[in-house]
């Protein structure tokens, strides 16, 4: 006869097998369906994979009949492959329009898309330095009277009315040009300065505005006390990204003020603009 | 059991990328090598012949009229036609693409060849791309001082700065070409082209006064950050014997006068101008 503890142990114990039980269970049905799940996905990849294989196939025979200049319309393509065929071919032109279409976008290209049926278009400026693409600024341009602009992500500071003004409605791809130019130099204005902040330890930049068009830089000099140096440049021409002037400041000596100039193949500052010139690498 | 079917999916798709990366080249070698014939056959399907078009088939007329129509729309607006574009894929990944392209093509009567390789990262939302390799060829007689900008861009991989300038550059030939055939069509006795209307010689000589001649050197100078600035420059000739009349050193300072001019009238107009002195 059992005691009770043994009884009310036995019970505990069995309650607690019959948990375990159950959760294994659930963790069987988990299992069963994860099968099913992998099972339907290999067979579905199964088939696409069939398909792809035909398609292939299809495409290389294509190939193969024009490389040896054969007639398409044979009797292999009678059978029913023809639509296949001709399918493949669409297939390789529609490859080759999508890769000029590519081709335009990696160059620059302006994308003209058309919206509301007609009545307004939309552009797109690309801009890259250095081989680097940088920020892609969009427009959108109203048709129905006039040409206005009507939306855009251009930054504020910006002169886009200055330029609209100029050439909007006399000269549209001028218009694109001179801000596609000018989009340009401000990206590769933005992006020096990135670049000067990450990669040189020994400048720091004080001051930068918006445009990018002055940059206030603390350099150190190099001599026995390493001096502040202030440098000061000014960006006057905003569709090009070098500067134009160029001013430093030290403690202890005279603010040396230069134009820079460009020679050949090199730039030079000239101070005054006497021909005492100072060659400075960029 | 498991371990079996997830072993088979991965192999599956990576069979299945393969497989399409390889249909992908063969569908681009297709046209790369057989363009024309692919263009020939491609008429006859747009015609629709044999009989009713199964649906697929439709649709896809449909969306490679559309890509013709866009790609018309691009090459309008960008200014840039290509006439030969080919891509190789080097690297495909799900974060990673490397790219070859070739391109071939024109800019108004300037032709171009570039090669260029480009690598796309995608890094979360961003999507960073850079250009590795750029090699580029120009051909035409306008291109003459054009390789120092060419060099610059090639070394600093600045393949939207070649794009850029080659279009500004390409207007201000044509403004040129323009202008000196005009004038070529319109005086033909005192005008005269030497190296042909692309090039940047003009020169007018009257058959009434010979051994005087004035040359104009219409320079298009592209710097090597891409601007383009037109210059226009004088040069007389007169012989030996007139030069003793030229009290007022009209020689001397021809060139100076004639940058005045241009200053004043603009250029087809002094131009207009030399040219009227010499018809008497």
């Amino acid at each position: 006869m059992k005691s009770i503890m043994e009884t009310m142990e036995q019970g505990v114990l069995g309650h607690l097998m019959a948990l375990e039980r159950g959760g294994m269970g659930q963790q069987d049905q988990h299992d069963s369906q994860r099968l099913e799940m992998l099972k339907a996905r290999a067979v579905t990849l199964r088939a696409k994979r069939d398909q792809i294989k035909q398609q292939t196939d299809v495409v290389k025979i294509l190939k193969d009949k024009i490389s040896k200049d054969l007639p398409l319309e044979d009797d292999a393509a009678a059978a029913g492959g023809f639509i296949e065929q001709q399918k493949s071919m669409l297939t390789a032109w529609r490859m080759q329009l999508k890769d000029l279409q590519r081709a335009h976008h990696l160059i620059g290209g302006y994308e003209l898309v058309e919206c509301k049926e007609g009545k307004s278009v939309c552009v797109s400026f690309h801009t890259a330095f250095e081989g680097v693409y940088l920020e892609t600024y969009n427009m959108e341009l109203d048709l129905t009277r006039t040409v206005q602009i009507s939306r855009h992500n251009i930054p504020p500071s910006f002169p886009l009315e200055s330029f609209a003004k100029q050439n909007l409605q006399k000269d549209f791809k001028a218009f694109l040009q001179t801000l596609s130019q000018n989009l340009n130099a401000l990206a590769a204005r933005r992006r020096q300065v990135c670049l000067l902040k990450e990669l040189v330890g020994s400048v720091e930049v004080m001051e930068s505005n918006q445009l990018c068009n002055i940059l206030v830089l603390m350099c150190t000099a190099q001599s026995e006390t390493p001096k502040a140096v202030l440098c000061t440049l000014e960006y006057g021409d905003l569709s090009q990204c070098l500067p134009t002037r160029v001013s430093i400041e030290c403690e202890g000596f005279r603010v040396l003020n230069f134009k820079v100039i460009r020679s050949h193949d090199h730039y030079c500052v000239s101070k005054d603009e006497r021909l005492n010139s100072i060659q400075i690498s960029i | 059991m498991e371990q079996k079917y997830e072993e088979e999916i991965q192999m599956l798709q990576q069979e299945i990328e393969m497989l399409e990366a390889e249909q992908e080249e063969t569908l681009r070698s297709i046209f790369i090598e057989h363009g024309d014939r692919l263009q020939h056959e491609l008429k006859s399907v747009f015609e629709g012949r044999g009989g009713a078009q199964k649906p697929t088939l439709s649709k896809l007329i449909t969306e490679v009229r559309e890509l013709e129509k866009d790609l018309r729309r691009q090459t309008e607006i960008n200014g840039i036609a290509l006439n030969e574009c080919f891509v190789k894929t080097l690297h495909k990944s799900e974060r990673k693409l490397v790219q070859q392209l070739r391109l071939a093509g024109h800019c108004s009567v300037l032709l171009f060849q570039v090669e260029f390789a480009v690598t796309e990262i995608q890094e979360g939302d961003a999507l960073l791309r850079r250009v590795t390799e750029l090699n580029i060829v120009v051909d035409g007689v306008e291109f003459k001082d054009f390789s120092a900008f060419v060099s610059r861009v090639e070394d600093t991989k600045d393949l939207l700065l070649f794009f850029r300038t080659l279009r500004t550059f390409s207007e201000r030939c044509e403004e040129r070409r323009q202008t000196f055939q005009h004038f070529q069509e319109k005086y033909p006795d005192v005008v005269s082209l030497p190296e042909g209307c692309r090039s940047e010689l003009m020169i007018i000589r009257s058959p009434q006064l010979p051994g005087i001649s004035m040359t104009i050197f219409w320079k298009i100078d592209v710097s090597m950050e891409g601007v383009v600035k037109p210059s226009l420059e004088l040069l007389l000739k007169m012989p030996d014997q007139a030069r003793e009349f030229d009290t007022k050193k009209v020689m001397e300072n021809g060139s100076n006068y004639f940058q005045s001019l241009l200053q004043i009238l603009g250029v087809e107009a002094s131009i207009e101008g030399l040219i009227r002195t010499v018809c008497l």
